[in-house]
């Protein structure tokens, strides 16, 4: 192609038609290259393309450069030839910036990548649908849970739900909620019963209701539980830990009421004949954990959740592999199936005991002492005891009252 | 730009006998003029850190080891084509070291992404690990930089929610992307031992994610739907790719004594419900004994690029503590877990992470 004749061609006639091409390139600037099919690279030809002047850009046009006449691909005006039609903008006054852009922009879009149908969904009301998902899916969840998981939507959301079985259903009544400090760490240790762990879901709410400054605790929940499916997941959620050191550490050095139920698994199985009964209290862990934290232990009687659940006898057999370890066996469960599951609706009693403070009497030091620890442990577990024989004498019914 | 190309093998023997016969000079650090190398720097980790050190004057030089070149413009860097799973690698990276006198070896050659080739993996993370271990022995290398996971301590169900420095390494008996990084920190553990004149450094990095980085992590989150195990929802914790180079930055940079390993983590946990809701993913509950026969399947046909054992860290939680950094290397991360995921989607300062005045100054708005 020789270049010495389109410049001849082709600079009079875009001269003579410029204001009107310009306008008509302000309303449609991607349409002529689609419309008069000139080939995409070719740029020059789709906004400057007006050649037979009629005020918009077909395939007359097309057929006025003729064949020779269109620039290939990838081939652009002579330099002087567009400096000249700059001039011209230019002194017209028009947005000769916004046409360069324009026209820059379209001949990008001329050579759109396989990749680009990507860009193009975004057109799509995809963005619509995947916001309103993202809507749903954030229903009854926060966007920011404390370190160990506690969520303050959810937790407010089963509150509802906790409040009707601590004032309608167990008609829980506490008695001593001042001896846990107003602020500052205590491990609160109570008796642990029930097959599922709704002692702790009471002793937690009963402390944020009735508790002067409504203190959150924090309940240790043993491993079985804890990873138990769904059940550990809603634990979690509303404040439960996983039962180890460093969490109990951790979550006491931040200042924390936490409650542990020393009995652990072995509490949760108990058997109908056994109950009101302490068993061990582990290894007296919590005895370490108060003289290593400088926490005071407040000893707590739960009386009531031991019949919630009255266990006749446990199945032991395969339920190992089955990775629980008993399956429950009560007038109810399994026999009425899940229905079976429904606690009994008894009256409980919480009693809250004066703080224990063995930080101050024995020091940190104290906590290697596996003697003295052990003894103190048997110390609070004859102190909880007791203040469950109290109540027990005292009370008239296990269902009414 | 100094360029080198790969040594050859008759010249490494004797790059490495003079290497030794110069054995008891010991690389110094000068503070105004420092020299590091840095392997795997074509990986993100690696270019991304050579960048940030490009742009310090601290830094006099700068070498980048790999087999590919980092495809970045490079003032101060010289590249060095270094085959870690090699036998030679180790003499070929003591010779750089000791001619270029580097003060510094920031150890990045990981993979960011679990592969079905073993046995490379093998011989790239561990064996490699291997190799630059010697190098910095044999030069008696003021300090050592390496990159590792906090997938390392493992989902366990014992773990507490706050995993220390000083908690066992179980990593995951069946996942070899897990346990070769275990066995390289292993290395380091008793490299430290052998060796106390270098100062060993490991940086475990929570998942990284971000709007760049490719690794398993934001792979497995590209994609529209993800399956969660039935009944659990652990909590997640993640770290943002400028945090990371932040860290390794701090590590490099830091002029008192910061051997030892520390985590690095990004502020926050949630759980792994709401990481899929925040970021709009479709997620799709399995009972664990499908989940974990499908997974296999869909691995071992490379339909699918997550290994089997990575269910379990949908299972059981592996969240590391970072105070250790916080104090020690003077980190913070300055994305927190709902800004890293605003981020990865792009919609960070869009409201999204409840910070809509950030739009100007850090947004990449969508």
């Amino acid at each position: 192609m020789s270049s010495g004749e389109r410049p001849d061609a082709d600079a009079p006639a875009a001269a003579e038609v410029l204001p009107l091409q310009v306008e008509v390139d302000d309303e449609q600037a991607p349409r002529p290259a689609a419309d008069a099919q000139v080939p995409p690279a070719s740029g020059a030809a789709g906004v400057l393309g007006d050649v037979d002047g009629d005020g918009d850009v077909d395939q007359d046009d097309y057929d006025a450069y003729g064949a020779e006449a269109a620039p290939p691909p990838g081939e652009y005006q002579p330099y002087a030839a567009s400096m000249d039609k700059r001039a011209q903008m230019w002194s017209l006054g028009r947005r000769s910036e916004d046409d360069e852009l324009r026209e820059l922009e379209r001949r990008l879009r001329a050579q759109l990548s396989a990749a680009d149908p990507i860009e193009e969904r975004r057109k799509l009301p995809l963005e619509f649908l995947w916001k309103r998902w993202r809507e749903f899916a954030m229903q009854g969840r926060s966007e920011a849970v404390d370190e160990f998981g506690r969520d303050p939507v959810f937790a407010g959301k089963i509150d509802t739900l906790l409040e009707f079985l601590y004032s309608k259903y167990f008609r829980v009544s506490v008695q001593g909620l001042e001896n846990i400090p107003a602020d500052g760490r205590a491990l609160l240790v109570a008796n642990h019963s029930g097959s599922l762990p709704y002692d702790g879901a009471m002793l937690m709410h009963a402390v944020k209701r009735d508790h002067a400054q409504h203190r959150s605790v924090r309940p240790l929940v043993e491993d079985f539980v804890f990873h138990f499916p769904y059940l550990g997941t809603f634990m979690s959620r509303i404040g439960g830990v996983r039962a180890c050191q460093e969490n109990a550490e951790r979550l006491l050095q931040q200042g924390e009421c936490v409650a542990v139920f020393p009995e652990g698994i072995k509490g949760i199985g108990k058997l109908y004949r056994e109950r009101y009964r302490l068993q061990r209290f582990g290894r007296g862990g919590f005895v370490k954990l108060a003289l290593r934290t400088d926490a005071p232990i407040i000893p707590c009687a739960i009386v009531g959740a031991e019949e919630i659940h009255p266990m006749l006898t446990k199945l032991t057999w395969l339920t190992r592999s089955l990775g629980i370890p008993y399956v429950p066996i009560t007038p109810t469960f399994p026999l009425l199936g899940p229905l079976g599951l429904v606690p009994l609706p008894t009256k409980w009693t919480l009693r809250i005991g004066k703080p224990l403070r063995y930080h101050a009497e024995f020091g940190r030091a104290a906590a290697d002492d596996r003697i003295l620890v052990n003894r103190l442990s048997e110390n609070v577990r004859g102190k909880i005891q007791e203040m469950i024989d109290e109540v027990l004498v005292r009370r008239k019914s296990v269902l009414f009252g | 730009m100094a360029e080198f190309k790969r040594r050859k093998r008759s010249s490494s023997g004797a790059a490495s006998s003079s290497a030794s016969a110069a054995h008891g000079e010991r690389l110094e650090v000068d503070p105004e003029k420092r020299v590091v190398a840095v392997t795997g720097a074509h990986g993100f980790i690696g270019s991304q850190v050579v960048r940030r050190l490009e742009g310090d004057r601290r830094y006099a030089k700068i070498l980048a080891v790999d087999i590919r070149k980092p495809t970045l413009p490079l003032d101060k860097t010289a590249f060095f084509k270094i085959d870690l799973t090699l036998p030679a690698a180790d003499g070929d990276l003591a010779a750089v070291l000791r001619e270029e006198r580097a003060d510094t070896l920031v150890h990045c050659a990981f993979l960011g992404k679990p592969t079905h080739n073993a046995t490379f993996a093998h011989e790239l993370e561990d064996i490699g690990t291997m190799h630059v271990l010697n190098a910095a022995a044999e030069v008696r290398l003021p300090r050592l930089v390496m990159l590792s996971t906090t997938m390392v301590y493992g989902p366990h169900p014992l773990n507490p929610n706050f995993l220390s420095e000083q908690h066992e390494l179980k990593g995951h008996r069946e996942s070899r992307f897990v346990s070769d990084k275990v066995a390289a920190e292993r290395q380091v553990r008793r490299f430290r031992v052998e060796h106390p004149q270098t100062a060993a450094t490991v940086l475990r990095l929570a998942p990284t994610v971000g709007p760049t980085i490719d690794n398993w992590v934001t792979h497995f989150l590209h994609r529209p739907v993800a399956p969660t195990l039935m009944g659990y929802d652990p909590l997640m914790q993640c770290l943002h790719e400028s945090d990371a180079i932040d860290a390794f930055k701090l590590a490099i940079d830091a002029e008192h004594d910061v051997s030892g390993e520390f985590n690095i983590v990004g502020d926050g946990v949630l759980p792994y419900s709401t990481v899929l809701a925040m970021l709009g993913k479709l997620p799709l509950p399995l009972p664990s004994f499908v989940a974990k026969p499908l997974s296999r399947l869909l691995w071992a046909t490379q339909v699918f690029d997550s290994p089997p054992s990575f269910l379990d860290f949908l299972r059981y939680m592996c969240v590391a503590d970072g105070s250790k950094a916080r104090q020690v290397l003077g980190f913070s991360a300055r994305y927190d877990i709902k800004r890293t995921l605003a981020d990865f989607l792009g919609m960070l300062g869009t409201g999204i992470d409840g910070t809509g005045d950030l739009a100007g100054a850090t947004g990449r708005m969508r």
